[in-house]
């Protein structure tokens, strides 16, 4: 089956870089998903969470604050000011990661509405552990 | 036998400025694998950052897109006001680090002043500041304790201000000057035009093969909050770049200094055996000749 390159590249650092079936986005006009041979786009991305549907089923989810991203030939590139990727080896490590998830969108959010939000998903994506 | 004193006192001197001087060299060299570490992570995140800009920067070059007339990718022939932003080292004892970057801040300086362009000086880093003001040069503002840690709002605030003059055309073009690091021995001066995007590069033919496609409905929106993370990250990159620098540069710098010290302690020490021979053999001359007149 095909894959999508996915990277997700932020000022300190890649926080993700590999293959994937498909990926969700945070669109500014919306969320959005991205399959293998998606048209080539550049847009713009809003404070949320960022799906990443990988080779073996498994999902991991990716917090980010503001970013852009980049489709071009099965090559996905996402530019984020800041992101907090949900994974941990313990629960400790995956609770310490919620936190700093919450604290970077509370940091960035102006609504209310939008940050209760992406706290749900963040949440729901922390019960797949 | 007061000279023999006075070499001694130098000796010691002289190796204990060695003693800081190596100490500060592994102290440079701890910070810098630090900040290496740092800037090799961000390299990539700015290549790709300037990737895309350049990318759309040469397509509304090269065919105009949907009629963009946005100031920050339009090429300004004549420049009225012009924004130079320079980098400096808080410290000193790093070598010519921060005196290339003043060079260059001057020479960019004179040359547009002589084509009557004017410009506004904004200062990061303490020796910087310190060397305009003492030569009276005006500068619009300063931070200071920034350039030697890096911190991502603050520079983002820093830059803001010379964004927002730009998007409203006050400014007409916006300069960084800063020090770059190269490798662990070489330092690599930077004169980056931010804004407005460079696309003297960019070429019309390879652009044909490009696959970028732009959302319609949010270009205007998409293109300017993307040019301000640009810019904004520029900038920040120019300090974390600096910062690594600097600590390179000061780590040779204590390096040749180190080396110089050794050399000093050898010299004095020969001169200090010499000395000490000289007062044995006038010593035993006197010995001799009072033995002498003994008899």
């Amino acid at each position: 089956m095909e894959t999508l390159q996915l990277e997700v590249l932020t000022p300190s650092g890649s926080i993700f870089n590999g293959p994937a079936k498909s990926v969700t986005l945070p669109g500014e006009e919306g969320e959005f998903g991205v399959l293998p041979e998606h048209v080539s786009l550049t847009t713009l991305l809003q404070a949320g969470v960022v799906d990443v549907h990988k080779e073996d089923g498994k999902t991991e989810s990716i917090v980010v604050n503001w970013g852009v991203v980049q489709i071009a030939q099965n090559k996905v590139v996402v530019l984020v000011d800041g992101a907090v990727a949900i994974r941990g080896e313990s629960e400790g490590e995956i609770a310490k990661a919620l936190d700093e998830a919450k604290s970077l969108i509370t940091s960035v959010g102006d609504s209310n509405a939008m940050i209760a939000s992406v706290s749900a998903r963040i949440d729901s994506a922390a019960h797949h552990f | 036998m007061a000279n023999l004193k006075e070499i001694q006192r130098q000796i010691k001197s002289v190796s204990n400025t060695q003693k800081t001087t190596r100490a500060m060299k592994l102290v440079s060299t701890a910070k810098l694998r630090r900040a290496e570490e740092l800037a090799k992570r961000s390299r990539l995140f700015a290549q790709k950052t300037n990737q895309v800009i350049a990318e759309i920067a040469g397509r509304i070059k090269c065919n105009k897109v949907g009629g963009i007339e946005n100031r920050c990718f339009i090429e300004n022939d004549a420049p009225e006001l012009i924004d130079i932003i320079f980098v400096t080292a808080d410290k000193g004892l790093c070598g010519g680090f921060n005196m290339q970057t003043i060079k260059a801040v001057k020479r960019l300086m004179s040359d547009y002043k002589n084509k009557n362009v004017k410009i506004r000086l904004r200062g990061i880093g303490k020796k910087g500041i310190e060397f305009f003001s003492y030569n009276q040069v005006e500068m619009l503002d300063v931070v200071k304790n920034l350039s030697s840690a890096p911190d991502m709002q603050r520079s983002s605030e820093f830059m803001t201000r010379s964004i927002n003059d730009f998007k409203e055309g006050k400014v007409d073009a916006v300069y960084i000057v800063y020090n770059g690091y190269k490798n662990v021995i070489t330092q690599e001066l930077h004169v980056n035009r931010v804004l407005p995007v460079n696309v003297d590069s960019y070429d019309c033919e390879e652009q044909k093969n490009s696959v970028l496609e732009l959302e319609a409905q949010d270009e205007e929106k998409m293109l300017d909050s993307l040019v301000t993370k640009y810019a904004e990250y520029n900038m920040y990159y120019a300090l974390i770049d600096s910062v690594a620098a600097e600590h390179s540069a000061r780590m040779q710098a204590m390096d040749a200094a180190t080396n110089n010290a050794k050399e000093m302690v050898n010299s004095l020490k020969v001169k200090f055996n010499k000395a000490r021979q000289e007062a044995i053999t006038t010593e035993l001359i006197e010995i001799i000749s009072g033995v002498e007149s003994m008899k």
